[in-house]
């Protein structure tokens, strides 16, 4: 199905681009939606290559449910462009776009069986008989469904009814579907269950898939790529590697790995780093390069699993641990810095409240004026809470934001 | 259950009372049915001797009853045609659209149902005196329309929003047009909350005494005037049997209509629980 | 128009908008004609009726005859009566449906169903059910006489006993009905808060539950109290010529006696005291929600 729309290139408003030849099968351009004086979607645009697994990652109001609405056509853009498979579908109705959809509640039709649920979209499109029967049967049986046909759909567990609402959206093969927080209602353990099936089942058929989510971790695990959206803009659209590693924003380190923020003043730049003078502990901290001034007001964001516990007089800081909670394969400890000057710290609140509502399960800085850094070390040779350590990063895992971000 | 433990004697005092009050409340409909097989001419109670008599003598020749009864069942269907064409399309307006003044139409939908049956049926009279159409079966069923639609209406809001709106934004997502989502998705699960629609739409009109007394005449008596007059003018004992037929006919209707609801919820609740009752007596959830 | 001048980009917004208001118009058209037509024109042309003469002049004399002689003493038996029904089944439903509400489920919905079953069956054949059981060879009466009570039988047909028995026996779904909504939504857990707190059970009755339940006890009341002012059937079949209700005038002003104007008076007469009555349950269940929302 990848090649949908090949053979009409000329199809749309933009017969400019060349339409197939690019293996696009999505593309958004300057997507805008306000509702009143406030801004839903803020020009967002991206482009989805066939067969790809993206995913809108953000908070409730971050526009991403907004974006995937107009793209399946329930809701009209302001302004801005949709185009599947070459063809400009901004202004058509949902049931012109021939996309896939699966809704967060499954949306089943209940007086309908589990297999005329799946047959539905195929007779809608006039397939004989005898071809759906075979196409909803094996639908079914890649869901694991094969003798549900029958049954009613409330007769189903809530994961049951989230993979038959899977097979009704993929039976018809569309060139995109899109999944609004398919797995938001079901528990944890079946979430990660779903979560590996629908990943195996878009890489078997090649799909193309929007996902939704406000769930990271779920991000990660499925995505090709990521578009982590933040008050209707999308801040930066990457795979999770970058995104975890480079983070263009301070407030992208944060949402995804919960960074640990600490202020400071680039004090040197050579070729290959940047070396960054630490306000709290005056320890100089070197960076893979970044382009920035010397004497340039910075922050510095690492995550927590990429700082290491050394001798004191290794590392960039030093400081005492706090707390150290052992979680399986790694210790999370808080280690509090040594500050070379308590006076100033009070005002300054390191990690910024950047994602306060992101999932971050280690304890913060409660203003005790030193900042409190979270580190996530293998369990093996995990420090004690008391234990004066030095604390080290590679300089390829810092990143640096300019100015006093994260806020 | 937490709540408050009453003394054994109130409870006694006040399922005792209960009880009393709903025997009442039941006994006028089991008398009328038991003296309908009485054989004496005085409606009595209770009866010395049983036979069919009464019911022959609705059928007997010259008889005024089946011409009455069939008057009423034409004009009840007719009303009930209309009253569900009106219904579906005002309650589809006021739950799947943006509609502008939403709240006066509301109130102009559900108006003859507060606004006393007595100035509604003067009002039809008036309209349809001067059109010299009084004593047609077409403006009676008209009439009861406007007593019969806001129950429908009511009905299949209620109904509608019922449906999942996004059931029908799913069907659309996979190519469903309108009419499609309409026949295929909206309707079969609309269907238990229409038929309840126009059962109650045929009863509201087959009952109906106040318009049909204003716009009946002489030769187009309905079914109630019928019975209005033979209780108030002559004593006709027949007339018990009538009444009894009325109420197993009503009782029909609404074992029909709570067997639909059942079906139609899919048999999760209980045939027969305090919820269905209330559901019964408040068609779409009647606040005044 | 404005979508014009909102300029390019607001414009397939508005027409979507205007789709889905245009929809919603074309639906609402037919029942909207229909009861502007039949139901709103009807009342209107009342209301200009009750204030022509028959030369068809301006004049305000049919309200004077409505209000005066014999037609105002039907006004105030209309509202005795009305009000005689609602004092009862308001106290005759608060407590059915408050032993209802305690009730196991299956004996509390067969009680339900033979409360909501009559409200189905034609008000004449209830009323003529009535008739036979409060006749003087009724069952009532019977058994009166059979318990030995002193004076059976008793006149309680043709007076305005058996008006208010009839009447208020047709209200009783209604009332019961709205009433059991009411005390279903009462949190019962707050009567035990109050128990825990050592109230006695008439103290706690009164200083919560009936405080909880006041604005359902008023709506309801006030519902069978203008349900009942414009009511005809069994006032005419059960009561006798002192009962002669508002409806009962109205009907004979139009069928006897030809007086459409005295009639269309009567009705509008009627109707105002409907919406005075509407009026004061809007203010009650308003009322009701500012105590609700201010509890929360």
């Amino acid at each position: 199905m990848a090649e949908f729309g090949v053979s009409t290139p000329s199809v749309g408003v933009a017969g400019a681009k060349p339409a197939a030849s690019t293996g696009k099968a999505l593309s958004v351009v300057a997507l805008r939606k306000t509702y009143g004086d406030a801004v839903a979607v803020d020009e967002a645009s991206m482009e989805i290559a066939a067969g790809e697994f993206v995913t809108f990652l953000g908070a409730s109001g971050s526009g991403k449910t907004t974006t995937l609405m107009m793209i399946a056509g329930f809701c009209e853009p302001d302004s801005g462009t949709i185009t599947v498979g070459g063809r400009d579908v901004t202004r058509l109705a949902p049931q012109k776009r021939n996309l896939g959809f699966v809704f967060q509640q499954y949306l089943l039709f209940p007086h309908m069986t589990v297999g005329e649920n799946v047959a539905f979209p195929l007779q809608l499109r006039g397939v004989p008989k005898e071809e759906i029967r075979r196409r909803v049967g094996q639908t079914l049986e890649m869901a694991g469904l094969s003798g549900f046909a029958g049954r009613r759909p409330r007769e189903l567990s809530g994961g049951q009814q989230q993979r038959v609402a899977l097979c009704r959206a993929l039976v018809y093969r569309p060139p995109v579907i899109l999944m609004d927080e398919p797995l938001g209602a079901l528990d944890k353990k079946l979430r990660d269950q779903l979560q590996v099936e629908i990943k195996t089942i878009q890489q078997e058929l090649g799909l193309t898939v929007i996902y939704v989510t406000h769930d990271q971790e779920e991000a990660l695990v499925l995505s090709d790529r990521i578009a982590v959206m933040r008050n209707g803009r999308i801040e930066q659209f990457d795979t999770p590697r970058e995104l975890f590693e480079r983070p263009k924003t301070a407030f992208v380190a944060d949402f995804l790995g919960a960074a640990n923020f600490l202020p400071g003043r680039v004090e040197q730049q050579s070729d290959a780093h940047t070396l960054v003078r630490l306000d709290h502990s005056g320890g100089l901290l070197k960076t893979r390069r970044h382009d920035l001034a010397a004497g340039v007001a910075v922050t510095v964001a690492v995550q927590p699993g990429r700082l290491r516990v050394c001798p004191p007089d290794d590392g960039f800081c030093t400081g005492t641990v706090e707390t150290a909670t052992y979680v399986g394969s790694v210790v999370r400890a808080g280690v509090r810095i040594d500050s070379r000057d308590t006076s100033r710290d009070t005002s300054r609140d390191t990690s910024r409240d950047t994602g306060r509502d992101t999932g971050r399960d280690t304890g913060r800085d409660t203003g005790r004026g030193a900042p409190l850094l979270r580190l996530e070390v293998p369990a093996g040779r995990g420090p004690v809470t008391g234990e004066r350590v030095g604390i080290c990063a590679d300089p390829d895992d810092v990143n640096l934001f300019p100015g006093e971000q994260g806020r | 259950m937490i709540g408050l433990r009453s003394t054994l004697a109130g409870r006694i005092a006040l399922t005792a009372f209960a009880t009393v009050i709903l025997l009442f409340l039941a006994l006028p409909i089991v008398v009328i049915v038991i003296t309908s097989f009485s054989k004496s001419a005085f409606a009595s109670f209770p009866p010395d001797s049983f036979s069919l008599g009464w019911y022959q003598a609705l059928f007997a020749d010259g008889s005024k009853w089946p011409g009455a009864l069939s008057l009423s069942a034409v004009i009840a269907s007719l009303s009930t045609v209309f009253s569900l064409i009106l219904g579906v399309t005002a309650a589809t307006a006021l739950t799947r659209s943006e509609l502008p003044l939403r709240s006066a139409v509301y109130a102009l939908v559900l108006g003859p149902l507060i606004i006393p049956h007595i100035v509604t049926a003067l009002g039809l009279f008036l309209l349809f005196e001067p059109a010299s159409m009084l004593g047609s079966p077409l403006a009676i069923a008209l009439g009861h329309t406007v007593m019969a639609s806001p129950i429908a209406v009511m009905i299949l809001i209620a109904t509608l929003r019922g449906i999942d709106e996004r059931l029908e934004d799913a069907a659309a997502s996979m190519g469903a047009g309108r009419l499609t989502i309409a026949r295929r998705i909206t309707l079969p699960l609309a269907a238990p909350g229409m038929v309840a629609a126009a059962i109650f739409s045929f009863i509201t009109s087959f009952d109906d005494f106040y318009v049909s007394q204003f716009l009946s005449s002489v030769g187009t008596l309905t079914l109630p005037v019928q019975i209005y007059n033979s209780l108030m003018f002559d004593i006709d004992p027949s007339v018990t049997a009538v009444s009894a037929l009325l109420i197993a006919f009503a009782i029909l209707a609404l074992v029909l209509v709570g067997l639909v609801r059942w079906l139609g919820s899919g048999r999760q609740n209980a045939l027969l629980s305090v919820e269905t009752a209330t559901a019964l007596g408040a068609p779409g959830k009647e606040t005044p | 128009m404005a979508a014009t001048l909102a300029g390019v980009p607001a414009r397939p917004r508005r027409l979507l908008a205007s789709r889905r208001t245009r929809i919603g118009i074309l639906y609402a058209l037919p029942a909207v004609a229909y009861l502007l037509a039949l139901f709103v024109y009807p009342i209107f042309s009342t209301l200009l009726l009750s204030v022509q003469d028959l030369d068809g002049s301006l004049t305000l004399h049919w309200y004077a005859d409505a209000l005066t002689g014999v037609n105002l003493s039907v006004l105030f038996t209309t509202l005795r009566i009305a009000a005689e029904t609602a004092l009862f089944s308001l106290v005759i439903g608060f407590l059915l449906a408050n032993a209802i509400s305690r009730l196991r489920p299956l004996p509390a919905a067969l009680a339900m169903l033979i409360v909501v079953v009559p409200h189905f069956i034609s008000a004449l054949v209830r009323t003529y059910g009535w008739i036979i059981m409060l006749g003087d060879k009724g069952l009532v009466n019977q058994l009166l006489a059979g318990l030995g009570v002193p004076g059976a039988p008793y006149q309680l047909l043709y007076n305005e006993i058996g008006v208010v028995i009839g009447t208020t026996a047709m209200m009783l779904p209604y009332t019961v009905l709205l009433l059991y909504g009411v005390m279903r939504g009462v949190d019962r857990r707050l009567l035990a808060a109050a128990a825990s707190m050592g109230a006695g059970r008439l103290v706690i009755f009164r200083r919560v539950y009936l405080p909880l339940v006041a604005p359902g006890l008023a709506t309801a009341g006030l519902l069978s109290f203008i349900l009942a002012l414009g009511y005809y059937i069994t006032p005419a079949l059960m009561g006798g010529p002192n009962q002669t209700m508002i409806a009962s005038l109205i009907n004979q002003q139009v069928m006897k006696q030809n007086q459409w104007n005295g009639a269309a008076a009567e009705g509008v007469i009627l109707l105002l005291l409907t919406f005075a009555g509407l009026l004061l349950v809007k203010l009650v269940s308003s009322l009701g929600e500012a105590k609700k929302r201010s509890a929360s």
